[in-house]
């Protein structure tokens, strides 16, 4: 079908060569092609493509939702990390077996302050993303709503600091557990718990990655939305 | 449908959206100015902390100084990384007053906000754990509360860290504007 007299419209079909044998021959030779022929062809594509039906070709949404199943991806990646550092530093738990003058003889993650923060910021970050994975994965399927971006990029960032200062605040503990400090004098505690340095220590290498994922959701999202 | 609309949007620029345009551009830059001033003086605070005590006994040094604590050293830094970059970054804010169209550099600004937005929250919130050791010290770990004897060094870090926590919260607005900026586009 060659509709050659069309000057409004340049819409070049992609034409599916196991259905049309004839169709590269004639998409080469006459590069305008009639409206009418444009319906038949994603016709004849559509019933044959099986699994991933939002994935046509000629889809313009293309770029828009392959950033969105990144995004699904790596929210998948961060909630590991988050949980294995909430769950380790929760189930850490150090008796030693000596018990001398100036140490007390059992260190949990509640003795510390900040410890107690970063689990709890960690299982809120944890949740978080949990609930957060059936709003990417609508963004998948329907990729122009903006609003829905917008509210996981500020969700993102707002998370992210928070993990952050969780992350960065065990962090300086775990620090001071391993070195001490001479001028105030606090002693390194790393020296007798070592299962409850070792696990701490751990948990906020973990958080620092789910920060980076989180971090890169949120750059994700600005370019989605710049994109569309 | 909705790609049409847009294009008679961005084609006629109704005078409404692109004063609100405009008011969020100058918005960001007003944001800036905030973060500046609390990031630069926090690290002023924190570094120009000393403060000797006239007695001297056996297990007390008599002299703290905010590098003393590595924790606080960092703090001062990563203040002073973000306040250089805030300035660095306020003629950019400033050409977007100006000229709202532009593509890309939204998002660059975008993306180093957000890494400083992690930079000034680590060293806040760590500097912020190290001073509340500092206040309350650890009984199973038998960490010194140090307030007790240094307390106008005491006084100084921790009001330090108020002028640091509200940059974070204007970067996070900051970071919510741009979204918003590049959204409306």
């Amino acid at each position: 079908m060659s509709g050659a007299g069309e000057p409004a419209t340049v819409s070049i079909p992609i034409h599916d060569h196991a259905a049309t044998g004839k169709a590269p021959a004639a998409t080469s030779s006459a590069v305008p092609a009639a409206a009418a022929a444009a319906p038949a062809p994603a016709a004849a594509v559509a019933p044959r493509k099986v699994g991933i039906p939002f994935f046509r070709r000629g889809d313009h949404h293309r770029g828009s939702r392959c950033l969105a199943f990144l995004d699904f991806i790596l929210r998948i990646a961060a909630f590991g990390p988050a949980l294995a550092a909430a769950i380790a530093t929760g189930t850490s738990d150090e008796t030693l077996s000596v018990f001398t003058q100036f140490f007390q003889f059992r260190a949990r993650f509640d003795d510390f302050p900040a410890f107690l923060f970063f689990m709890v910021a960690n299982a809120i970050v944890a949740g978080y993303l949990v609930l957060s994975l059936p709003f990417s994965a609508v963004l998948v399927l329907r990729p122009q709503t903006i609003g829905l971006r917008l509210l996981l990029l500020v969700c993102d960032m707002i998370m992210a600091a928070l993990l952050t200062a969780a992350a960065a605040a065990a962090a300086a503990i775990v620090d001071l557990a391993h070195n001490g400090n001479l001028r105030a004098n606090w002693v390194a505690i790393c020296m007798q718990f070592h299962g409850f340095c070792q696990r701490t220590s751990g948990s906020v290498v973990a958080s620092f990655l789910t920060v980076v994922i989180l971090m890169f959701l949120v750059i994700l999202a600005s370019c989605s939305i710049r994109k569309r | 449908m909705k790609e049409s609309v847009e294009h008679g949007e961005t084609s006629s620029k109704a005078p409404l959206s692109k004063g609100v345009s405009k008011g969020v551009s100058i918005l960001d830059v007003i944001l800036r100015f905030v973060a500046i001033i609390g990031a630069l003086a926090s690290a002023i605070a924190m570094g120009t902390t000393n403060q000797t005590l006239p007695f001297f006994t056996q297990f007390i040094r008599f002299k703290a100084q905010y590098n003393d604590l590595p924790t606080l050293t960092f703090f001062v830094v990563a203040n002073s990384i973000v306040c250089a970059y805030l300035i660095l970054s306020l003629p950019l804010s400033i050409v977007h007053v100006i000229r709202s169209r532009a593509k890309y550099s939204r998002l660059i600004l975008i993306f180093f906000d957000a890494a400083m937005l992690a930079l000034v929250t680590a060293g806040a919130s760590a500097a912020a754990a190290i001073v509340y050791l500092a206040h309350k010290g650890n009984v199973r770990a038998n960490w010194l509360a140090i307030c007790q004897q240094f307390d106008s060094f005491c006084e100084r870090i921790s009001g330090s860290l108020i002028g640091s926590f509200a940059t974070m919260v204007v970067l996070v607005l900051l970071i919510f504007l741009s979204a918003i900026a590049l959204a409306r586009r």
